[in-house]
């Protein structure tokens, strides 16, 4: 803050530009989506690496030479990971079809059998028939179900496929450069507005530093929990279905429910006479849940973004509201940059004293390029 | 009105930085990594760096020019010159207290900002380097109280 001015909040005008300009962003995010997720790929994968490539640079590399060992260092694992794991998952390729069809029998009987079991026990459901209903709206999904669904989805994976190919090339950029970006932004900046502005980029490098880093450790802690307890029921696999749950759970609420829903087929097709298993999958990923709303996700991501909660839930749906499903997974980070931007830009622009010595600045440089001009 | 459409020269030069006392102990590798962390500035004479009571954000390295001291409306009676080499504004790396003075070009100078959030970063990933800079500002900040000191008259230190 200059001189005479007290501390600065944001006032009204400030945080509804920032809620509007949030939802603008994410309208805007949707029509370019497919550059916006290699983008935030990218991000993930800049702050995982730029650490090794810091340490390089103290190792005495140049900047540039960092960034191309690491890059080639993090290369050269995914091709090697790929070389190990692709002749499996090509073997297993045609077991997969079977397994899901096994796990989505498996959910179904499930299903058959706790409504059987509420119509014995319920009339009103008795009189509902609604396990009849079910077997038929099932019947009539399945009935085509890859002569509908299935080009669709080869279309879309094809059309995603080069677009996902930009993040490792993003990275690689943000690696080299961005250190460079950072000053080209500074330089562009009158010396009056400069350390304020150099505090704007800072907040929200560190923003979104945190963020991806907060979804890196809460992925992780979630993935330990659900495999934990899966484990303990006996559920196979508990470890990758535990970390896909975990991934699935980056989408607010849908991400869940078909985490929930995953979760619940796999426990129903490994054990189908004892429903209890299941009931007892959903009793754990419901307390997963609850820890991650209020332990986890306070202790991760919850201190980048510094909001309060009822913000929080309600920017959700707006962004649910407004660009769908990418809408809801990034209307966090994009609000916590946006939020940053607004109180930085509204503290410059209401401070009397750095617009004076912005106008005195231009009023020394004016002197400077005309001296010799006066007659 | 076009001025952020121009590019300006940005290389600090290592070895340019290796003469000032905040960074002379360093050795080449760290100056170059320093380097990255640090913005170059162009101030005319008058033109303000920072103001008193302002909340710091960065430390200022005079690389070339003269900065003053002052306090406000004083210019004409600085507190402090400083030239080529020196710095100022170090405890704004240190908490996150106000200015104590004004800072002003007293002609036209070519500052390096490091700032604090990029100080913090260096901590975490370069703890020698920082270690290092931190304690030549604890020097610097040693010797001025030390100056401080000679100033008080001896017949109030002695009470």
């Amino acid at each position: 803050m200059s001189r005479g001015q007290g501390i600065y909040h944001s006032g009204p005008v400030v945080w509804a530009a920032t809620v509007a300009s949030t939802c603008l962003l994410l309208y805007l995010f949707q029509k370019v989506l497919w550059l916006v997720v290699p983008f935030v790929l990218a991000l993930v994968i800049y702050y995982a690496l730029s650490p090794i490539k810091l340490r390089l640079v103290l190792a005495g590399f140049t900047h540039d030479a960092a960034t191309g060992l690491v890059s080639a260092g993090a290369f050269a694992l995914f091709v090697l990971g790929l070389v190990l794991v692709l002749p499996k998952l090509l073997t297993d390729a045609v077991a997969w079809q079977g397994a899901a069809s096994r796990y989505i029998e498996g959910g179904v009987n499930l299903a058959m059998a706790t409504l059987q079991h509420l119509e014995r026990s319920v009339a009103m459901f008795a009189h509902a028939r609604l396990s009849d209903q079910l077997a038929g709206q099932i019947a009539e999904a399945s009935d085509g179900f890859a002569r509908k669904y299935l080009a669709g989805i080869a279309m879309t994976v094809a059309a995603w496929a080069p677009s996902l190919l930009l993040a490792p090339f993003l990275a690689f950029f943000m690696l080299r450069d961005g250190w460079r970006f950072k000053k080209f932004l500074g330089q562009a900046v009158p010396n009056a507005f400069f350390e304020r502005t150099l505090y704007l980029l800072d907040q929200m490098d560190c923003t979104a530093r945190l963020y991806f880093l907060g979804l890196i450790q809460l992925t992780v802690l979630d993935t330990l929990c659900l495999a934990g307890g899966l484990w303990l029921l006996g559920v196979s696999g508990p470890l990758l279905l535990g970390l896909v749950t975990a991934v699935l759970a980056w989408i607010p609420y849908i991400g869940s429910i078909l985490g929930c829903v995953l979760v619940v087929l796999v426990a129903a097709t490994d054990f189908p006479g004892n429903p209890a298993v299941a009931y007892g999958a959903v009793g754990l990923f419901l307390i997963v849940r609850l820890l991650d709303d209020f332990i986890f996700m306070p202790l991760t991501i919850g201190r980048s973004l510094r909001m309060h909660p009822l913000l929080t839930v309600l920017m959700i749906f707006v962004g649910g509201a407004v660009a769908g499903v990418p809408g809801l997974m990034l209307v966090l980070p994009v609000l916590g940059v946006v939020m940053v931007q607004g109180e930085t830009i509204g503290m410059v622009i209401t401070d009397p004293r750095l617009r004076a010595r912005h106008v005195h600045a231009k009023r020394l440089r004016q002197q400077v390029v005309t001296e010799d001009l006066r007659l | 009105m076009f001025e952020f459409m121009r590019g300006r020269p940005h290389a600090t030069g290592s070895h340019r930085l290796g003469k000032t006392s905040l960074l002379a102990g360093l050795k080449g590798s760290e100056l170059n990594i320093v380097e990255g962390f640090l913005h170059t500035r162009h101030y005319l004479p008058g033109e303000i760096v920072f103001d008193q009571d302002e909340d710091g954000q960065a430390l200022y390295v005079v690389l070339s020019g003269r900065v003053l001291i002052c306090r406000p409306g004083h210019a004409d009676t600085p507190i402090a010159e400083l030239g080529a080499g020196e710095f100022f504004g170090e405890l704004a790396l240190l908490d996150d207290s106000p200015r104590s003075a004004q800072a002003r070009a007293g002609e036209p100078a070519e500052l390096a900002v490091l700032f604090r959030g990029d100080f913090e970063r260096l901590m975490e990933s370069h703890a020698q380097i920082a270690s290092r800079i931190a304690m030549q500002l604890a020097r610097h900040i040693g010797q001025r109280l030390r100056n401080m000191v000679a100033l008080v008259p001896h017949e109030v230190r002695s009470q």
